[in-house]
């Protein structure tokens, strides 16, 4: 089965940016890319148990005739088969239409600060939160502007959600044939407890094949001990895998990791399986 | 590794022990929970829709009140446009979409706004109900909650039912009617798993009306003594309400294209729709805001204006709903067709009177009654909830044959003029209309992705026929795609009976390839295609079976007989209940 991004196209420089991270990632794990160019200044993506209203910037809808060419262009640039384009089919309301949810990857720009909030996708902090949550499918947080990775970096923390990124981590280093390094965050738990997560998920093997290196970091925070992780690496992390309440009141892993580190993120929300 | 409900267990109740005992029990305990919610949102645009009324009354005097619904329409069209965000439409064929389409998925949003932008609409003067509005609201409120307890799409479809059922009942204080209503034209299915919960909703709708508002019927009524003949003349009035329900349904189509085509923002475009209903209402007010006054005095047969004037307020009434509506103001059409109805019912009694001077008809009352039963009928083509709403907001069953009469006729007119009612007209012409156990249904919920079957052997279209040939032998299908090996791009197909004439020749194997013997022009599938297009086009061209194609890649195949294994088990589990 073909592995399909959805990209959600805006026709500036920045979109540019984003979507040259967009096919890169296709390119890297063999994947297409389709791209949705919007036509109204919102749409609906129907999850399984959610309902998220997407409210674009208006900048989304600037220079409509030339959008279909910029973004065939820029996925030709790397040797990719001309891109598919979703035309909505089904409307909630006239202007409201429903965007198709399944893919197996998201891409989606990143927000970090209310002054970020222009260059990403409407006010889409809320809006991505909710599409981690409730997607089956992963999402690419990327940069503003374009850098290819050359490796793999899965933050591996023990939870359920942990352990899909690690899963997900090593497809994608199966796909890319890019070095996977792991970097776990000692806490109450030992090593050992790490290893047996592994072993008992039945990982080893692939932590042997496919894993370069596992960093454990047993002193200091993970917010200072994250500058070991490789600049140029494409970060996996999962997202929300406490529980609400204890995100609430502890914060998320995801959003202190998202704050700290500039590398493009690929986060991995509680209703995403792994097909390996 | 901790256990994945652990900390959430309160958040998924299907899982508690007392519910695993049945499941119809969870639904039940939820749709009381949902009714009462419902409940209390139908009450707040009820008290806010009085507050309105009484805060601009002192104004309506004025020679410049006219502009007062222009406002009040232009509010709510940027309140739902700029604030909210939310795509404006009537509220009910939103809930029927969801419905449909994604197991009653809604967004929270939709639980509060058409609230806030229909008081703004009918609070002004703008002609319009408050029905659909807290319908919209209750389903919203019911899918919210179903989503927080994670409750899957049967439940939560029921849940929304539940939601729709307890705000009709609240508003009007008619529980019946707002359990025939989620049932009759939201849900379309009269299963127990379905009716149960909704009953309770509605009731605990209602009990929350009754708590706040007392319990009063909308519209006291006189003791009409009904003969045989009323109950004939009624197949008169029946066809007048049908013929009116035709004309109010194609108006309201017809302004509301004519809006659209006007290039002019959404707000404005609201107002001048608002401004011209004012101006309406300037000389008829009758025709202004929900109307019941003016149903409650032809109820008691208290009306006095003539012939001629009563026929203008139906026409008036109508173009005033068509502009407030039909031009982006928000509300429902509930209200109107009982205000055109009773119209229309006491248009029809002064005209048979002039008619047959000589016969004693029942009062008036009676014939409005009726006329309501018919326009709501047809309008909705849903006859039992027109009859239930007359029975229960006017607390008398005496009318209860000539009802079901009008009722029924005008709702068979109806739907030979109007195969699909106001509310559904654009769902059924995009394919948005499905009814559970429908073959529109079944096949609505199963998806290109889900049918792929993906056990072909790939070539290429270099590939000599006689290293084909050891790759026929170990595959099992007779199909077989051709794609180019650098690009991954999908070419052709190869039938075994294309090259069936070749592979009895091994002097070939050598020196034919199969870009020579593929077919290029194949039909193919989109992973996003509609099923029932796809078997459309199956059978169009006689095919058994088509390439999923996606991004110029093969996926794999879709054939009839998956088709057939997962449409079965689809529909068992539509109908295992």
């Amino acid at each position: 089965m073909t592995t399909r991004l959805l990209h959600i196209f805006r026709n500036t420089p920045v979109g540019r940016e984003v979507l040259l991270q967009s096919t890169y990632f296709c390119k890297t794990i063999n994947a297409d890319p389709v791209i949705y160019i919007p036509e109204f200044i919102k749409f609906l993506m129907y999850f399984e148990n959610d309902v998220v209203q997407i409210d674009l910037d208006i900048s989304y809808l600037r220079a409509p005739e030339t959008a279909r060419a910029h973004a065939a262009e820029i996925v030709s640039s790397f040797e990719l088969p001309e891109p598919d384009f979703i035309t909505p089919i089904h409307f909630t309301a006239s202007t409201l239409p429903d965007i198709p949810t399944n893919f197996d990857f998201m891409c989606c720009p990143r927000t970090v600060s209310d002054l970020s909030v222009k260059i990403g996708l409407g006010y889409i902090g809320p809006r991505v939160r909710r599409i981690i949550q409730s997607a089956k499918f992963p999402v690419l947080i990327v940069n503003a502007v374009y850098k290819p990775w050359n490796s793999i970096s899965v933050l591996f923390g023990g939870s359920a959600n942990a352990i899909t990124a690690l899963r997900l981590g090593i497809r994608l280093s199966r796909l890319s044939g890019l070095p996977l390094d792991v970097f776990t965050q000692l806490g109450k738990h030992s090593k050992e407890h790490y290893q047996e997560i592994i072993r008992k998920e039945k990982l080893e093997a692939d932590m042997e094949q496919y894993v370069r290196s596992w960093t454990v970091f047993d002193k200091g925070y993970l917010m200072d001990n994250l500058y070991d992780v490789p600049h140029d690496s494409l970060v996996v992390l999962g997202a929300y895998g406490h529980g609400a309440i204890k995100e609430l009141i502890f914060g998320s892993t995801m959003e202190k990791v998202q704050s700290v580190l500039l590398n493009n993120l690929l986060i991995v929300g509680p209703k995403y399986q792994s097909p390996m | 590794m901790r256990k994945k409900f652990g900390f959430n267990i309160w958040r998924y109740p299907s899982r508690w022990i007392f519910f695993r005992f049945d499941d119809r029990l969870l639904l039940i305990s939820i749709g009381a929970l949902v009714g009462s919610c419902s409940g209390l949102a139908a009450m707040a645009l009820n008290r806010g829709l009085i507050g309105m009324f009484e805060f601009l009354h002192h104004y309506r005097q004025f020679w410049w009140a006219f502009v007062i619904p222009g406002i009040g329409a232009a509010l709510s069209s940027l309140f739902l446009e700029k604030i909210i965000k939310e795509g404006a439409g009537h509220g009910v064929p939103e809930v029927v979409y969801s419905v449909s389409r994604y197991g009653g998925l809604m967004r929270m949003r939709s639980s509060f706004s058409r609230l806030i932008s229909s008081c703004l609409t009918i609070g002004s003067g703008g002609s319009a109900g408050p029905e659909a509005p807290v319908v919209m609201s209750g389903a919203a409120i019911g899918s919210n909650i179903a989503q927080f307890f994670s409750l899957n799409d049967r439940q939560r479809v029921a849940l929304v039912g539940c939601g729709a059922a307890g705000a009709l009942s609240a508003i009007f204080n008619a529980p019946i009617t707002g359990l025939v209503f989620a049932i009759e034209v939201i849900i379309g299915e009269w299963s127990a798993l379905n009716i149960v919960p909704i009953a309770v909703a509605s009731v605990f709708g209602a009990q929350v009306s009754r708590l706040l508002a007392g319990n009063q019927i909308a519209f006291t009524h006189l003791q009409f003594h009904v003969r045989p003949i009323d109950t004939l003349a009624c197949l008169g009035l029946a066809v007048f309400t049908a013929a009116v329900s035709i004309l109010l349904t194609r108006t309201l189509r017809v302004s509301g294209g004519m809006s659209h085509q006007i290039k002019i923002p959404v707000w404005l475009r609201a107002m001048t729709g608002g401004c011209i209903v004012g101006v309406i209402g300037f000389f008829l007010p009758d025709v202004l805001g929900e109307g019941y006054h003016s149903v409650q005095l032809m109820v008691e047969g208290a009306f006095s204006k003539g012939l001629m004037i009563v026929s203008l307020l139906v026409f008036a009434k109508i173009v005033a709903t068509s502009f407030t509506l039909g031009w982006g103001g928000s509300g429902g059409i509930f209200a109107p067709c009982l205000v055109i109805g009773s119209f229309t019912g006491l248009m029809y009694h002064r005209f048979i009177e002039v008619v047959l001077p000589g016969v004693s008809w029942v009062n008036e009352g009676g014939f409005a009654l009726l006329g309501m039963a018919g326009l709501i009928s047809g309008i909705l083509q849903a006859p039992l909830t027109g009859i239930f709403l007359i029975i229960e907001i006017t607390g008398g069953y005496e009318v209860i044959l000539p009802l079901i009469l009008v009722s029924a006729i005008s709702t068979t007119l109806c739907h030979a003029f109007e195969p699909a009612s106001f509310y559904f007209k654009d769902l059924v012409e995009k394919g948005h209309y499905l009814r559970p156990r429908t073959d529109e249904k079944v096949l609505a919920d199963l998806s290109v992705g889900e049918l792929v079957e993906k056990d072909c052997m790939i070539v290429s279209k270099d590939m000599k026929l006689g290293d084909f040939v050891k790759i026929m032998q170990k595959s099992h299908r007779n199909f077989f795609p051709v794609e180019d090996e650098h690009s991954g791009e999908f070419l052709g197909l190869i039938h075994l009976d294309d090259v069936r004439e070749y592979i009895f020749d091994p002097l070939l194997y050598e020196t034919v390839f199969l870009e020579q013997i593929m077919n290029p022009d194949i039909e193919t599938v989109d992973l996003d295609d509609d099923l029932a297009e796809v078997l459309d086009r199956m059978d169009a061209n006689h095919l058994f079976s088509m390439p999923v194609i996606a991004n110029k890649r093969f996926v794999g195949m879709i054939s009839k007989a998956t088709l057939l294994d997962k449409y079965r088990s689809e529909l068992i589990v539509q109908t295992d209940h």
